[in-house]
């Protein structure tokens, strides 16, 4: 009895892993399509490629917040690029996005390295962009 | 019927589906089918008599008034989350049958698909159930009346409105 009740947690921990292991991939995949779209960068420097649409409130009272925070904490060293997608509804079907507030962290050459869907804080995206060596 | 939006109490949501997988995963390891029928009974009862979160009870009567899960309200409508509530119960029923039948691999199967959907709708803020309905609607099937909130991809948990925080539900 002892024993089956291990071999089952054994196997919820493994489903669990493998789940984990799943949502690891889209994630993935879904920076693998962003790095087939050229991104809307202007400078040889870490973005961050941020959309949002104007009826997003996290986006306006949250999100914006810790973009700037993050933009004031790193100045000229990074570029900030934010994106209306319900005015550029090619661009965020091209970057598949499927919520708002979604931000990418892109590296020098414009690659994504970093999606985040949801609300960001700004200590994440900080970690993030120091991921692209700043 | 009207498209309006409500305001829906998501906390009392994420709470039924944080007890659904913690019942689902012990009845797994302890070898409890009965979990799975009484998760079945509890979704299938709120979804369709009580038209609440199947176990928001226990954010109703104790997480909330204790003050330990805040409201968290968004402007949603509660049918499409009603009818995912209903198919993860029927998808627990029929696990029941299986697990009645003598089939218990296709019991926990279909229990650890409700899992993986709870889940999902947990931590990613999908919900498959609610997706499913938006799609019916499209395909203007009688009785799903409802469109996904604008700005919303459909099954997606909506911008939450901070302003309407402290409403309750």
């Amino acid at each position: 009895m002892e024993n089956e009740v291990f071999l089952r947690l054994g196997m919820t921990i493994a489903i669990v892993a493998a789940g984990l292991l799943v949502y690891r991939l889209v994630t993935i995949l879904v920076l693998a399509r962003a790095s087939r779209t050229s991104a809307p960068v202007r400078s040889q420097k870490p973005a961050i490629l941020y959309f949002t649409t104007p009826d997003c409130a996290p986006c306006r009272t949250v999100q914006r917040p810790a973009i700037m925070q993050t933009k004031h904490i790193l100045g000229e060293k990074i570029e900030v690029v934010e994106i209306n997608a319900q005015e550029q509804p090619d661009l965020a079907r091209q970057w598949g996005i499927l919520s708002v507030p979604t931000t990418f962290i892109l590296d020098r050459n414009g690659k994504p390295v970093h999606v985040n869907h949801g609300v960001t804080p700004a200590k994440k995206l900080l970690r993030q962009i120091r991921d692209t060596g700043i | 019927m009207s498209n309006q939006l409500i305001p829906v109490d998501h906390a009392a949501m994420r709470v039924h589906q944080a007890v659904l997988i913690l019942l689902l995963i012990l009845g797994f390891v302890l070898s409890q089918p009965i979990l799975v029928l009484v998760c079945c009974l509890v979704m299938l009862l709120g979804a369709i008599v009580l038209r609440k979160p199947g176990f928001g009870f226990i954010y109703t009567w104790i997480l909330k008034p204790g003050g330990f899960v805040k409201p968290d309200i968004i402007q949603d409508h509660r049918e499409p989350h009603l009818f995912a509530q209903g198919v993860g119960g029927v998808f627990l029923l029929a696990a029941s049958v299986f697990f009645i039948v003598g089939l218990p691999l296709w019991g926990w199967v279909l229990s650890w698909v409700v899992t993986g959907l709870a889940a999902l709708n947990l931590i990613a803020g999908f919900c498959v159930g609610c997706a499913m309905y938006y799609w019916l609607n499209t395909l203007r099937v009688p009785g799903f009346s409802r469109t996904a909130p604008k700005g919303s991809f459909p099954g997606m948990r909506p911008p939450r409105d901070p302003q309407s925080h402290s409403t309750g539900a």
